[in-house]
This record gives structure tokens, C-alpha cells and sequence, in this order.
């Protein structure tokens, strides 16, 4: 299943409301479910405007077809490949 | 309460038990049931290995006190090669009326499902019971299907069993389920083997002193098995649970266990006039037989109560006196007086009675049955068989039967075998001397190989053969078709000289011979080469020959015209009630079984999306044929060229490797026109890329390949313009919307795309244009269109011309981070302009109570105390204008 990076802008900024919160959340990842969507996370500026999301999917089609269901904008979509430091790194180093 | 066709001796002995572990599912069943007795119709799929209790589960939901509904009982049967619908026949046995008459009738599967259906209407909430789905024929999935997508409008609840544990057919079996998994309406229950202390339980009822842990390690927890050990009785466990089975059996009489591998022997059920006929004086042992409990009676027949059981006993039967046993039964059931003897079931006894001459009789009759009732599957197994035993057929015959399978495997996409068997039957018309045969066969192959792998000049090169044998014989209508099949092979390269030479030759051919197919077929093909070439009345032939078809009831000539027209419709952008006629093919091609040539219609449909710039509709319809890897290398094409396209258009990623994909298909003889279609999409995404110095080098050669057909050089040369080749010199003549282009006469050519209904290509116009004001309507609109990639050229084009782009839309609707309602947002805009909640609610036309309500959940939401206050909040986060 391939990785993208989705990004989003929201023009009045993202404010979740702490008590609704689990519950959108929840709602979020069952809508996602139903296409073989996941949601693994978001890193959202300080002002709630911009946010990158990581999700596993199967097609970018899938991608879209969820966030038209949560009321999210899609700004761009990438595929990814996790790396990190140590992704070099051989065995018995 | 039910017309229920078998009734069990051991159910009622256990009735007052509950099922051990199956509380979860009976509670499944019965709620379906309360939905149905709602009003809306519901199917359950009920999975499970053999023994798990699938049916003993079913059983117990329909004697349940609480069942007041009637309960239809139907069972696939294990013939190796299934009698067409014969859980239909089962049910038909009960209802009679229409069903009996359409099965009677030889009905389609279409027919014969409306006629269940009606009888489903006529009674109250019925329950309807389909067993042992894994064992069903082709003609039976296709009910299955058609009954899971109506079951919503139809008030019943319909329960399939079905093995879960692989086995022969699987692959039909799995692409039924898997659309029946798709519908909302299907509830799927799988059956668990027992647990140790459910094991435990059964093992006291039993008051047998066995170890339990050790009875569930021995049967890993599967019911049947425990049963079969608990009631031989024995102190000891067997060495394996298959001996549990024969440990009942081997304490039977003799002459009993005679009886047993006589009914082993006639799945599924053994009639009591034919055990009479097998058995003579023993069948006076049948009532010791269902006292053992290894079998049980409904009347007229007797049958095991497991397949399990079944199994067991027919393969302990040593090979000798199981032939021994199947040329009796044959020998019987060819005898029946006044009994209607299905002609699949004597195949299967003849073959397995090693009776060439009868098996090949039968096979043949079951196949033709079979196919006439829509099961090609079945039909082409049976033609197998019959084939097996044909060796001293004479070759007139034999080919015959040849042809008739090839047809067989060409409904079933088994194009090898249908190339194999028109080989053989080539060779048998040539060693009689039948031209015409051969002519015929030689014909038909053509068609086989243009199927299976489309290579026009290997098609053109069968038809010549064809054509050779049948020029030696006076005029007919076989020369005739094969002349028409060459001009068929010229439209698919769309070479019009050739395609009408060909065309009038065939006519000249057919002079007073013509039948309607070959009519509708001539018509079609003239016609779309007119109408490639711009003549008038072209679409109206190919119109024609649909009308042709369609009255004549000529089902695969249908299919392929409603292609045809789709595709030159969506092509030549002559829109004009194509999304009628697209839609009306799909829902004909869905009636009739055709899958092929609906995955192309999926993929014109995509097409024409993608042009009107509809994103998701065009990306779902590619979908659809992307995922059935039935589809044809053709029709795959389309629909990855169009995915392609949807996601660099959108600036989505994964774009590339479709195109590869797709360039590889096209390679394979299929021809200029595809090489051009992915050539076409290439240039576009390397400009929107920003790569334009690619596009030449991407197109130059397979422009010179379509320099003469202008249809397809037309959007080739626009996107070559778009990235700045200059086409002129050449000899390329546009028309319509095209020569705009080679004019670079822009604001025409986008004014004539948006009347074509295409208004990203009418903003790509606006962009090649460079004219200011264009550009800043081209930028809006592709924004609008989601359109990134190309609004993003546009706005550079833009600031190079030192004009002012325009900045975007605030998409208000779509983001709502606060996480108000739709409605609430509605309030909120009415609230900041200053209304009261009386006016709000007379505006919306709701009462004051739910304004009041929504403007509570505001005013909590936005974390405000007054309406002012929730007013300038609303300003502040751009949640109204």
C-alpha cells in the first residue's frame, strides 16, 4: 500500500474542539476504513493553517473520495517513501 | 408454515437443544429477519468449512417457533458438472407456477430470476434457502448476483450457504462472492469450529466417558466429526475422524451397507423407484439404513445426511464394483419409464460407468441444454466430456460437435481451447472435402484469434485462407461474411479505402442471401468509417445497424454495436445523447451476460467524464475495469490512458507507470490509433510537467503512423501546439475544432470546445492564446476545475505578461474546522448579516425552536456569549464573506 503526504490549507485555520474531538477523530478514521484508507498522522502549523497528513491508501482516487466524505481540503498529494537516519545503517554497525 | 422440501428425524430429536456456540449468529439471522419484516429484503451468506454446521444452523433459524413466514428450500448440487439452476428446480418442485413454466421453458438465467422473484413477492416475507454455493452453476451465480443486488426492493430474506474451504470452481464462485460483498444488503456470517468446552458439553450429553480435549484435538473442533464420533458410541476414539464416519456404517448388515454405496453413489439424492431398480429385494434394508441415522428420506428420495458421510462411503467402494454400480444406475435411469431424467446426471453416470457411447449421447444433450440456458461454463465441461469419448466419431460429426464447444469457449473467454478445437475442425471439413466447412470453421477462427490477441494483419491473413476455400464454390453468404470480416479488420485500422473496397465486395457477395446479423454487421462497418471521415449519415448507419440487432434479438452483435457507436461518439466528440446511449448499453450488457463489451462502454463513459472534466466520475468508471482482470488488453487501455490523465491533470501522483502500462499494451498489435491515444496523453502530461523539448521526440514518430487518418492526428497536433511545435507545413488538414488550432485561432477554438462540453481543453486553448484576458479566465476556471497542474501554468503565463494574477477562491464551504453543522453554518452567515432568529427561521423555513437550537450549538462551538460576538468570529475565521 503505498504512502502519500497530503497537504491541506485551511484558510480560517484548523481549530478542533477538545470535547468533539475523539469523536471527529473516530468518524474520521471509520469513514477512511470503509475505502482502505489510513490516517497514520498530521503535523499542523502553529496557526492551524496548513497541514501535512501522512496516509496509507490504496490510490490517490481513495484519498479524495475520503476527504470529500470528512469536509477536508486537498491541496497536493505525493507518494513518500519513509527515511530516516538510520535507513542506511548495515547490521552489526 | 413451511413448504420446506426435506424434513429431518434428527432434527426433531434435538429440537429442544440449543445450538452449542451459534446464539451469535441465529441473533444475526433474525435480526435480517426483523429488517425484512421492516420492509427491505436481505441476503445472508452463511460460510463455514464442510461439517461446520452451515446447514443445521439454516435449519434450526427456519423451525424456529418463531418462524411464521414461508421457507423455500433450494440445494446445488455435486455432480462434477451441476445441472443448470437446480436449486431453482428444487424450488420450482414446490411452487410450481411460474417458475416451473419459465424453467420448463429453458428460460435465461434474467428470466428465470424475475420469475423466483415474483413468486418471492406472492408470499409473505418468505425465507428463501439456497444451499452449497460453492457447488453452483454458472446460471446459478448469475441469479445469485441479479437476487443480491435487487434483494433491497424484494421483502425477503434469502440465506446461501456456502464452503469457505476452497475447492474446483473456485474462481467463478470467488468473483460472484466478492460482487455479493459489495452490496449493502449482504449480511456475511462464518461458522467457528467448536470449542473444547463446547466439545465438552456434547461429550456429557452423550454420557460417553472420552476424553474431551482429546475428541477436539482429533476433529480440530468441527461439529459434523464430533457428532459422527459421539454417536458410534464407542469407548474408544477412532484413529481418525474419517473412520468415525465408516464406524457406523461397518455395523451394518452386509447387504445394508449394499444399500448405503448405492446412494453414495447418485449425488445428491437417490430417488426410491431407482434403488428399487438397483437393489432389488435389499431395498427392504433401507429402513435399517435410516435407522442408523447416516441417512435420512423425504418422501421420494434418500439422501446422506452429510456430503462428508457421502464421500466417505463412495470411496471406500473398490473401483471395480463402483463401475459395476454406475452402469446399473445408468442402466436404470435410461430405463425410467415416465420419469423425466435430466440428461447431465446420465452423462455422469455414463462416464463414470466407462460407457463411451452413452456418455457421448448424454454429454451432448446436457451441453446443449446447458448452453441454451446460459450456462457456458457448464456447457463447455460437458462438451469436454463428450469429446473424451469421441474418438470413433466420423468427422462430419465430430466437427460439428467442435464447432459447438469453440462457441462454448468463446462465451467463457477460453480463447485457446476455442482456437484448438476450430484447428481440429478446420482439419476434419478438409479431410471430408467440405469447403464450405472448412470455409466456415476458417471464419470462425479468425474471429477466435482476433479475440484472443488483436492482430489485424494475422486476422486478415485467416480470412484469406477462408476466403480461398469458399471462392471455389458458388456464391454464399459464408464468402460473403468472410469478405466483410477482411473489411472488418480495415475499419479496426481504420483504413477507409481498403475497409470500403472490401465492404462492397462483401455486399456484391451477399446479393439476396443477407440474414439481419450480416446486414447489422455491414452497416456498421460502412458506417463508422463514414462517420471517422466526417460523411453525413455515417452515425446514423451504425444507429441502424444497432436497431438491427436489438429487433432481431442478435445479443453479441447488439453488444459490439453499442461499442461501436459509444466509442466513435465519445471519440469524434458527437455527443449528442451519448450518455442515453451509454446507459442503456451498460444496463443491455448487464442483462445479457456481456462483460466484454461492457468494460469497454465503462471505458468510453470514462472518457467522456474526463473530457467534461467530472474527475471522480471518470476515475470510478476506469475503475471498474482496472480491477476485473477479465478485461481486455483494448478496453484496459482506455481506462488507464484516462486514469493517467485524471491525476496529472489534477497534479495527483502515480502517473507514469499507468502510461508505461498502457504503451506496452499498445505495442502488442494493437495498433497506430492506440500508440497514438497514449502518445496523446504523454505529450499533455509532459507539458503540464513543465517538459515541453519532450513532446517532439514523444510524438514525431507516431504522428507519421496517423499522418493520413485526420480523426486521430487532430488531438495529437493540438497537444504538439500546446507545447510549441509547429505543425503547418505539414500535411496534416484539421476540421472543426482542429483546424482552429492549426489557425491559432484561439478564442474560436475554446469558445467551439466549450460547445463540444469540454471546458478544460477549451482553457488549454486560452493559455496557447497568451492574451491576458483569456489567461485570467483560463486561470479561474481550471481552479474551479481542480485543475492545479495547468492553473498553475496558466497563472505563470500570466506574471510573464507582467499581469496581475488573481489570488483563489476561498474554498468557505468545503473546510469547517470549528465543526459546525451545514446547517449551523447556514445560521451562522444569516446571523452575521444581521438577522433575527424569527427572520432566520422564515428564511430557512424552519420553526424558531431549531433556530434557537442551531444558534446555541453556535455560540457553544465558537466559544462566544452574545450574537455579536459569534458574528465578528465568524468574520474573523473566514466563515462568511
Amino acid at each position: 500500500m503505498p504512502r502519500y503526504i497530503v497537504q491541506r490549507t485551511f484558510p480560517a485555520g484548523l481549530h478542533v474542539p477538545n470535547e468533539s474531538g475523539a469523536e471527529l477523530c473516530r468518524e474520521v478514521v471509520e469513514r477512511n476504513a470503509a475505502e482502505g484508507v489510513t490516517w497514520v498522522h498530521s503535523y499542523v502549523s502553529g496557526d492551524g493553517r496548513k497541514s501535512f497528513c501522512v496516509y496509507d491508501a490504496p490510490t490517490p482516487e481513495a484519498i479524495r473520495k475520503t476527504a470529500a466524505l470528512n469536509q477536508l481540503p486537498v491541496d497536493q498529494i505525493t507518494q513518500v517513501r519513509v527515511l530516516d537516519p538510520y535507513f542506511y545503517v548495515g547490521e552489526g554497525v | 408454515m413451511a413448504d420446506v422440501a426435506v424434513r429431518d428425524q434428527g432434527s426433531a430429536r434435538r429440537a429442544g437443544e440449543s445450538l452449542l456456540e451459534r446464539e451469535q449468529q441465529l441473533d444475526t439471522l433474525e435480526r435480517c429477519f426483523d429488517e425484512v419484516r421492516a420492509g427491505d429484503g436481505r441476503l445472508v451468506l452463511v460460510s463455514g468449512e464442510a461439517g461446520i454446521g452451515k446447514t443445521t444452523l439454516v435449519r434450526r433459524f427456519c423451525d424456529g417457533d418463531a418462524m411464521d413466514s414461508p421457507v423455500l428450500w433450494g440445494a446445488c448440487d455435486g455432480l462434477r458438472t451441476p445441472r443448470p439452476l437446480s436449486p431453482l428446480i428444487d424450488i420450482a418442485r414446490v411452487t410450481g407456477g411460474e417458475l416451473q413454466v419459465a424453467l420448463d421453458r429453458g428460460e435465461k438465467p434474467a428470466g428465470c430470476f424475475d420469475a423466483l422473484r415474483r413468486e418471492l413477492e406472492r408470499r409473505r416475507r418468505p425465507v428463501l434457502v439456497i444451499e452449497d454455493l460453492h457447488w453452483a452453476d454458472e446460471a446459478t451465480l448469475d441469479v445469485m448476483t441479479m437476487l443480491a443486488r435487487r434483494i433491497e426492493r424484494v421483502p425477503a430474506l434469502a440465506i446461501a450457504t456456502c464452503r469457505s474451504d476452497g475447492g474446483p470452481g473456485s474462481e467463478a464462485l470467488g468473483d460472484a462472492l466478492g460482487e455479493l460483498q459489495t452490496v449493502a444488503a449482504v449480511t456475511r456470517v462464518d461458522l467457528a469450529p467448536l470449542s473444547p468446552s463446547a466439545v465438552g458439553v456434547l461429550v456429557d450429553d452423550a454420557q460417553l466417558d472420552l476424553q474431551a480435549g482429546e475428541l477436539h484435538a482429533l476433529t480440530s473442533g468441527n461439529p459434523f466429526f464430533v457428532h459422527e464420533v459421539l454417536a458410534s458410541g464407542g469407548r474408544r476414539l477412532p484413529a481418525t475422524a474419517r473412520d468415525a464416519i465408516l464406524a457406523r456404517a461397518t455395523r451394518l448388515s452386509a447387504d445394508a451397507q449394499a444399500v448405503l454405496e448405492a446412494i453414495a453413489v447418485v449425488p445428491p439424492r437417490a430417488e426410491v423407484w431407482l434403488l428399487e431398480a438397483l437393489l432389488g429385494p435389499r431395498i427392504a434394508l433401507l429402513d435399517e439404513c435410516l435407522a442408523c441415522g447416516m441417512i435420512w428420506a423425504d418422501g421420494a428420495a434418500v439422501s446422506f445426511r452429510h456430503e462428508l458421510t457421502r464421500v466417505a462411503i463412495e470411496e471406500r467402494i473398490a473401483p471395480h464394483r463402483r463401475v459395476g454400480l454406475h452402469r446399473a444406475v445408468l442402466a436404470a435411469l435410461l430405463e425410467a419409464d415416465g420419469v423425466q431424467v435430466d440428461a447431465a446426471r446420465i452423462a455422469h453416470h455414463a462416464e463414470a460407468a466407462d460407457d463411451r457411447g452413452a456418455t457421448l449421447e448424454f454429454a451432448r444433450i446436457a451441453a446443449q441444454q446447458a448452453g441454451a440456458s446460459g450456462s457456458h461454463r457448464e456447457a463447455a465441461e460437458q462438451y469436454r466430456r463428450a469429446l473424451r469419448q469421441s474418438a470413433g466419431l466420423d468427422p462430419a460429426e465430430r466437427a460439428e460437435m467442435l464447432e459447438r464447444f469453440a462457441a462454448e469457449c468463446h462465451v467463457t473467454a477460453a480463447w485457446p481451447e476455442e482456437e484448438a478445437s476450430l484447428r481440429e475442425a478446420v482439419e476434419c471439413h478438409r479431410r471430408l472435402g467440405d469447403r464450405l466447412g472448412e470455409g466456415r470453421t476458417i471464419r470462425m477462427l479468425a474471429g477466435a484469434i482476433a479475440c484472443k490477441a488483436p492482430d489485424p494483419e494475422r486476422v486478415r491473413a485467416t480470412l484469406f485462407q477462408a476466403v480461398e476455400a469458399l471462392e471455389s464454390l458458388p456464391p454464399s453468404l459464408e464468402l460473403a461474411r468472410a469478405y466483410l470480416g477482411i473489411a472488418s479488420s480495415f475499419l479496426a485500422t481504420e483504413d477507409a479505402e481498403p475497409a470500403f473496397a472490401w465492404a462492397e465486395r462483401s455486399r456484391a457477395a451477399a446479393d439476396g442471401l443477407a440474414d439481419p446479423e450480416f446486414e447489422s454487421r455491414a452497416l456498421g462497418i460502412t458506417g463508422s468509417m463514414e462517420w471517422l471521415l466526417g460523411r453525413p449519415d455515417g452515425r446514423t448507419r451504425v444507429e441502424r445497424a444497432l436497431a438491427i440487432a436489438l429487433e432481431h434479438g442478435l445479443e453479441d452483435r447488439a453488444g459490439l454495436e453499442y461499442m461501436g457507436l459509444a466509442e466513435l461518439a465519445v471519440r469524434l466528440r458527437d455527443r449528442a445523447g451519448v450518455d442515453r446511449l451509454i446507459a442503456e448499453g451498460l444496463e443491455y450488457c448487464e442483462a445479457h451476460d456481456l462483460d466484454m463489451h461492457a468494460h469497454y462502454l465503462y471505458g468510453f463513459r470514462a472518457w467522456l467524464e474526463l473530457d467534461r472534466a467530472a474527475w471522480d466520475a471518470a476515475a470510478e468508471s476506469a475503475r471498474v475495469v482496472i480491477a476485473d482482470r477479465r478485461a481486455s488488453p483494448d478496453a484496459r487501455l482506455i481506462v488507464l490512458v484516462v486514469l493517467a490523465l485524471v491525476r496529472a491533470r489534477r497534479g495527483d501522483p502515480d502517473v507514469w507507470p499507468l502510461l508505461e502500462e498502457a504503451a506496452v499494451l499498445a505495442e502488442a498489435p494493437l495498433g497506430d490509433i492506440s500508440c497514438a491515444m497514449v502518445a496523446c496523453a504523454r505529450a499533455e502530461v509532459l507539458w503540464l510537467e513543465g517538459r515541453e523539448g519532450e513532446v517532439a521526440a514523444a510524438t514525431d514518430a507516431v504522428l507519421a503512423t496517423v499522418a493520413a487518418k485526420p480523426w486521430v492526428s487532430g488531438d495529437l497536433l493540438w497537444r504538439r501546439r500546446l507545447a510549441g511545435i509547429d505543425d503547418r507545413a505539414g500535411p496534416h488538414a484539421g476540421s472543426g475544432v482542429h483546424a482552429l488550432v492549426l489557425a491559432d485561432r484561439w478564442a474560436d477554438a475554446s469558445e467551439q470546445w466549450q460547445r463540444l462540453e469540454c471546458p478544460y481543453e477549451a482553457a488549454l486553448a486560452a493559455i496557447a492564446s497568451g492574451d491576458g484576458p483569456l489567461l485570467e479566465g483560463a486561470l479561474v476556471k481550471l481552479r474551479e476545475l481542480g485543475a492545479r497542474p495547468a492553473a498553475a501554468i496558466a497563472g505563470q503565463r500570466l506574471r510573464e505578461l507582467g499581469a496581475r494574477v488573481p489570488r483563489g477562491p476561498r474554498p468557505r464551504t468545503r473546510a469547517n474546522p470549528v465543526g459546525l453543522t451545514g446547517r449551523e453554518l447556514e445560521v451562522l452567515e444569516l446571523l452575521a448579516e444581521g438577522l433575527r432568529n424569527g427572520e432566520i427561521a422564515t428564511r430557512l423555513v424552519v420553526s424558531g425552536k431549531t433556530v434557537d437550537h442551531h444558534v446555541s450549538a453556535i455560540l457553544r462551538k465558537l466559544d462566544v456569549q452574545t450574537r455579536t460576538q459569534a458574528a465578528a468570529e465568524a468574520v474573523r475565521l473566514g466563515l462568511t464573506a
